[in-house]
């Protein structure tokens, strides 16, 4: 799977994918810090900030991603019922079930030669399609449902990535701090030795 | 995963490119193990219910499809059950072929990265 992330060069390429603004790789902290003029504790403040909101749109696309992965086995479940009635529908024979009329309360149903099936397409509405029409339409939100499962996973990778980034920078920032005043320090015990 | 504090050593894009793969990978894990319960408990179900479908003596089983129990013959119960039944197998293998290769390209990575950053970097699961 090609990362979807900054291209080929080594430096700092900044991407956004779909409105998720990409983590900017830092090469050095010092010329980071330089750069954008920061000092320490209001750069790790904006990265923080950054993940924070890295972490709610994750959030988002987790939950958007619960939803596809529950609608798929449904559609799946559709399907599969308006092939078993196309296939009774040959051998004259009716397709007796068993269905749920209330919670636990169960009754049998006859179904013969079904022509046409309706479908419930949300918002209280529901329509009629002949079999073949119904598992056409079916089929078709299947395959945008797993479509968009697709690219909602890419999305996802390419935002833990960014997450991931953003951490490392984080912790190498800091690092550098407790660096430079450890410098600073033994600069200060030095000079007083002397 | 996490980095330990005041390390003198430089990260390079590659090394973030390690970690991050690593993270990805590491997340992967989890979902396939999660994957592979899922798939182990539609097997055993479906075991389950060829062996009581062995054991039961009636000409017409009902059989779940979509949110109804169609009336289906036995014989074509079996057989729909031992296509399930090949399905999830096959799923199954697949799963664990691809953990097996995400464990060991973790692995490989570890090594890289303990290398290059021994105690500074921590990638075992908290």
């Amino acid at each position: 799977m090609a990362s979807s992330s900054s291209t080929a060069a080594a430096t700092a390429t900044t991407t956004e994918r779909r409105g998720i603004p990409g983590a900017q790789f830092v090469e050095d902290v010092e010329i980071y810090l330089n750069q954008s003029g920061l000092d320490v504790n209001s750069a790790l403040s904006f990265l923080q900030e950054r993940l924070q909101q890295y972490k709610v749109v994750e959030m988002k696309l987790l939950a958007q991603q619960r939803d596809l992965q529950a609608k798929i086995p449904d559609i799946e479940k559709c399907l599969d019922v308006i092939a078993t009635l196309q296939a009774k529908k040959g051998t004259g024979e009716p397709l007796i079930a068993d269905f749920e009329v209330s919670e636990g309360i169960y009754s049998q149903a006859r179904i013969e030669d079904a022509e046409s099936v309706c479908l419930w397409l949300g918002a209280n509405v529901m329509l009629e399609y002949s079999c073949e029409e119904a598992s056409d339409l079916l089929q078709k939100n299947l395959d945008n449902a797993k479509a968009s499962l697709e690219v909602l996973v890419a999305d996802l990778l390419f935002l833990r990535d960014q997450v991931t980034i953003t951490q490392v920078t984080i912790a190498r920032v800091y690092n550098w701090d407790v660096h430079q005043k450890r410098r600073m320090r033994e600069a200060v015990t030095a000079e007083k030795d002397s | 995963m996490q980095q330990g504090g005041g390390s003198d050593k430089e990260v390079t894009w590659e090394d973030q490119q390690n970690i991050n793969k690593f993270g990805r990978l590491n997340n992967r894990l989890h979902e396939l193990e999660d994957e592979i319960k899922i798939a182990k408990e539609t097997n055993d179900n479906l075991e389950d219910a060829s062996n009581e479908l062995i054991l039961t003596d009636e000409e017409v089983v009902r059989f779940q499809i979509g949110e109804v129990f169609a009336h289906v013959p036995r014989d074509e119960v079996e057989t729909r059950i031992e296509q399930m039944k090949e399905v999830t197998s096959k799923n199954m293998e697949t799963l664990d072929e691809e953990k097996e290769s995400v464990v060991a390209q973790m692995a490989k990575l570890k090594k890289i990265l303990y290398g290059k950053f021994g105690d500074s970097i921590n990638l075992e699961e908290n």
